[in-house]
């Protein structure tokens, strides 16, 4: 890092700390059962990873995390959330979401996650660039986030666990080195969410025509 | 100027012209047979010479690899090479093939206007391209693509009367079995990759001295496994018996006589060229699994009354032989006696060739009846002696020369192998020559029995009366197919009785696995006369012996002339116990001729029989009554079954993972991750 000390310091202070609501936010997201408000809080993680990004590339002056800070605020943070809005009220489907596991017990289940996130990236903590711990909070976003596309049953939920472990993944790669991921990557990624979403939207469409439901448990009785 | 080779590329030339010719013509059926069974033989006739001459003038042990196309990456070459252990092996299918081929002309009119003629003539020519190829391999790569062709051409062929549930049940078997011989085959490859760096066989020569002796082992064991299943070695054999018999005759003559000595080649190629220096009980598991397929094969064949599938069993006989030829040379090679090596060697790859010759004899003259009479049950056969006296003198003299009985040629390959065995006692001190001994005994029960049962197929097929209205209206078969046959018989008869011409000409072969030729100790007084290596050894002439049989059948014919002139010959009737006549139905059953044998072998035959009888006043007025009698077949019943039944068994607890849920999945791979990451931290 090149900028003046009191940048960086400030820097190194605050990316832990906008990390840290990150993995609130998908707490929160695990606890929420409104769809609107899942979709809300999931773009506010978005625009926490953006900010994050985006601080990164001012003190190292890496001008393509800053263009990823920029590319997550428009892909995940205005049209992703508002393309999957769109879909809600499109398909009129009802805002309860039923996980298979119960609040609390979800809740106790990602605290292990999260300590197992922070017993991964401990061997890791001194290649880490930008502040202590922004390793562990990204693997625990991905096993969190993992769990929650098991633990929801609407396609449209699983679609937002996947783009949060999506968030993890980013957050992991600007962690691990102030360059990021190489731009190609980072570009590829972000074309492979946005297809995935297009495909995930069709298939929501799809299953409610075949089955007059968006339950993807539902797709059991497709089996030979 | 190296002809042979030139022959070699003519005769590949043939095949691809006869392929391509037969497939575009097929529309015109009776066209598609001439120009693709024509080509073939025309191929087969070529592929024949050039594997001869090299043997003969030594030009094949000069000759190196040719590289004919070379990868981006190092090792990624095709290498074709023509060595006396090829070009041995090319002599063996070029000659089957030209007889069958000029048999098939014949033989497979009977599918005109039925099934596509062109298909199966340019299924056989490529058959017979792929397995050129597997034995002129140079490297790995030809060698697996070869072996992999002549797997799935060989499917084809087998299929070809697909319209028959039995036959598709077989294909299938088969195709499964070479998979996994296929998996065998190229696990062991990769073993000797490892070490050696190379795929090319000049690469891998020599390499089992590279390896541990762990990885040694395990190396010949997958490549026992893995041709022992192409070749048909007890228990690996189990798909022989099935397969064989419902493919088309001439198919079925090619898969006996050629396509299972792949796996015979494979064996002699790896064990004597790449593995070297073999541990004692290589040998003795070759020479212990030999004289097992050896006795078990010729015993099932006596069980059978389909003549195919008695054929089949045969195979299994014969390979057994040569298996143990090549477990004794094996042995002989450990022990350092390099003399006894190459006999024993010689002995193999002479009851290869025999095999190739007889074998196929026997399947195209099995060939001729089906197509005379339709059906394969002997029961419904008798008395095609006089309907097809050629075919049956043809399948005779086959019958003969698979029974061992001098002069001809099964005679002196296991005379050779006999010799191999009984001077083995004294090679080694290990215990494990008690199995030398025991193998010879156990040939010569081989031998017996096979006489026996040579008998039974012999007489109750073409002797005595016909038993059924078919065998009755039987015809000679055409002349194409007579000569395809009479050409194996000519091969049977020069194999036996010239042994010393052909051992000269198998040297190089020789030199080329165990670094000793034999050269003329072989032969004495001339070549007139065979004799083996040692100071106990024993020597034949099976030139002389012809010539005495002969002058025994002479002497009663002059005396008869001279003495009997005033003679009257007199015709009558066969005594028939005072009987209304004859009839078939009185006629020795081919289950009554086996019948002693059943009873001794019982403990390994398991025979079941069944009566059921419906009458009303008296067992002796019997309504209707139904029999039934068969043996078990130990190895299906035994280890093929339960494995299967197993096998199903797992897969159906396995199938539980398979809930159709997509939250079941992702916990699948989320627990895996979860796991992964417990075990890293």
């Amino acid at each position: 890092m090149n900028s003046s000390p009191q940048v960086v310091d400030f820097a190194v202070g605050l990316i832990p700390l906008l990390a840290a609501i990150m993995l609130v936010l998908q707490l929160l997201l695990l606890a929420q059962r409104m769809l609107v408000t899942v979709i809300r809080v999931f773009a506010l993680q978005s625009l926490l990873l953006a900010v994050i990004a985006g601080v990164v590339g001012y003190t190292c002056h890496a001008w393509h995390v800053t263009l990823v800070a920029v590319l997550t605020v428009m892909g995940k943070v205005l049209f992703l959330p508002w393309l999957l809005e769109r879909l809600i009220r499109r398909v009129r489907i009802e805002q309860e979401i039923s996980p298979w596991l119960n609040m609390p017990a979800s809740l106790f289940l990602c605290g292990g996650l999260t300590l197992l996130g922070y017993l991964v990236a401990r061997p890791f903590a001194s290649a880490e660039r930008v502040g202590g711990n922004t390793l562990a909070v990204a693997v625990a976003l991905v096993l969190t986030g993992f769990f929650l596309l098991i633990n929801r049953r609407k396609a449209l939920t699983q679609v937002l666990a996947l783009l949060t472990m999506e968030n993890g993944v980013m957050l992991a790669a600007i962690a691990f080195s102030s360059h990021g991921m190489p731009l190609v990557v980072e570009l590829g990624i972000f074309f492979d969410v946005v297809i995935a979403v297009m495909v995930l939207g069709l298939l929501v469409f799809r299953i409610r025509e075949t089955f007059a439901s968006m339950d993807t448990s539902r797709l059991n009785e497709l089996k030979g | 100027m190296d002809y042979p080779a030139i022959l070699l590329i003519v005769a590949a030339c043939a095949y691809v012209a006869g392929m391509a010719g037969a497939l575009l013509l097929r529309r015109v059926g009776r066209l598609a047979l001439s120009v693709g069974f024509g080509l073939a033989a025309v191929g087969g006739a070529c592929g024949f010479l050039s594997g001869v001459t090299s043997l003969a003038t030594g030009q094949a042990a000069a000759r190196g690899a040719v590289t004919f196309w070379s990868g981006p990456a190092p090792n990624l070459r095709l290498v074709i090479q023509a060595d006396p252990l090829s070009c041995f092996f090319v002599t063996i299918v070029s000659m089957l093939g030209a007889a069958i081929a000029i048999y098939s002309l014949g033989y497979s009119g009977a599918y005109l206007g039925r099934k596509s003629v062109g298909l199966l003539a340019a299924l056989y020519n490529a058959l017979l391209l792929a397995t050129t190829l597997t034995f002129v391999a140079g490297n790995v790569w030809v060698f697996l693509i070869a072996w992999e062709m002549m797997a799935l051409l060989a499917y084809g062929l087998v299929t070809f009367e697909h319209e028959d549930r039995e036959t598709r049940g077989a294909a299938v078997f088969y195709f499964i079995m070479s998979h996994i011989d296929a998996v065998c085959v190229m696990l062991g490859f990769l073993v000797l990759f490892q070490a050696a760096g190379d795929f090319s066989f000049d690469g891998l020569r020599g390499v089992g001295a590279k390896l541990s002796s762990g990885q040694r082992d395990t190396a010949f064991l997958l490549f026992v496994v893995g041709f022992g299943i192409k070749a048909g070695l007890v228990p690996l054999h189990v798909w022989l018996p099935v397969a064989h018999p419902v493919a088309p005759s001439n198919v079925s003559a090619l898969m006996s006589g050629v396509l299972i000595k792949t796996g015979i080649y494979g064996i002699a190629r790896v064990c004597f060229e790449f593995l070297g220096g073999p541990p004692l009980w290589w040998g003795a598991l070759l020479l212990a699994l030999g004289t097992v397929s050896a006795v078990l094969g010729v015993l099932y064949a006596l069980m059978e009354h389909d003549l195919k599938r008695l054929l089949a069993y045969h195979s299994i006989e014969n390979i057994g032989i040569i298996v143990m030829g090549l477990g004794a040379s094996l042995m002989f090679v450990s022990t350092g006696h390099p003399v006894l090596a190459a006999l024993a060697l010689a002995a193999a790859l002479y009851h290869t060739i025999n095999h190739a010759s007889f074998k196929g004899l026997l399947f195209l003259g099995a060939g001729s009846v089906l197509h005379a009479t339709h059906t394969r049950n002997m029961e419904e056969m008798g008395g095609l002696v006089k309907r097809m006296p050629q075919t049956a003198m043809l399948f005779l003299l086959g019958a003969v020369a698979i029974s061992a009985l001098p002069p001809l040629n099964g005679f002196v390959s296991e005379w050779l192998t006999y010799q191999a065995l009984l001077q083995g006692f004294g090679s080694t001190d290990s215990l494990l020559r008690l199995m030398f001994p025991v193998g010879g005994a156990m040939l010569a029960l081989t031998g017996a029995l096979a006489a026996a049962c040579f008998v039974k197929a012999f007489g109750i097929s073409f002797l005595a009366q016909p038993r059924s209205q078919a065998a009755e209206r039987a015809r000679e078969v055409p002349a194409s197919m007579r000569l395809g046959m009479a050409l194996l018989a000519i091969a049977c008869l020069f194999l036996g009785l010239f042994p010393t011409v052909f051992l000269g000409w198998l040297g190089p072969v020789m030199n080329q696995l165990t670094g000793e030729a034999l050269a003329g100790r072989l032969s004495l007084a001339g070549g007139w006369v065979l004799a083996a290596p040692g100071a106990n050894a024993g020597s034949v002439s099976t030139a002389a012996m012809t010539l005495f049989g002969l002058s025994f059948l002479l002497v009663p014919l002059f005396l008869r002339r001279m003495l009997g002139r005033r003679a009257k010959t007199v015709r009558g009737p066969t005594w028939d116990c005072g009987l209304q006549g004859l009839t078939p139905r009185m006629e020795y059953s081919a289950t009554g001729f086996s019948k002693p044998l059943r009873m001794i072998f019982k403990a390994l035959f398991r025979p079941h029989r069944e009566v059921q009888r419906e009458y009303e006043f008296s067992p002796y007025f019997a309504r209707s009554l139904r029999f039934e009698s068969h043996v078990e077949e130990v190895f299906e019943e035994r280890i093929y079954r339960p494995t299967r039944f197993w096998i199903l068994r797992v897969s159906r607890r396995v199938r539980a993972l398979q809930q159709g849920s997509l939250q079941v999945y992702l916990l699948y791979i989320f627990l895996t991750l979860l796991g992964l990451l417990l075990w890293a931290v």
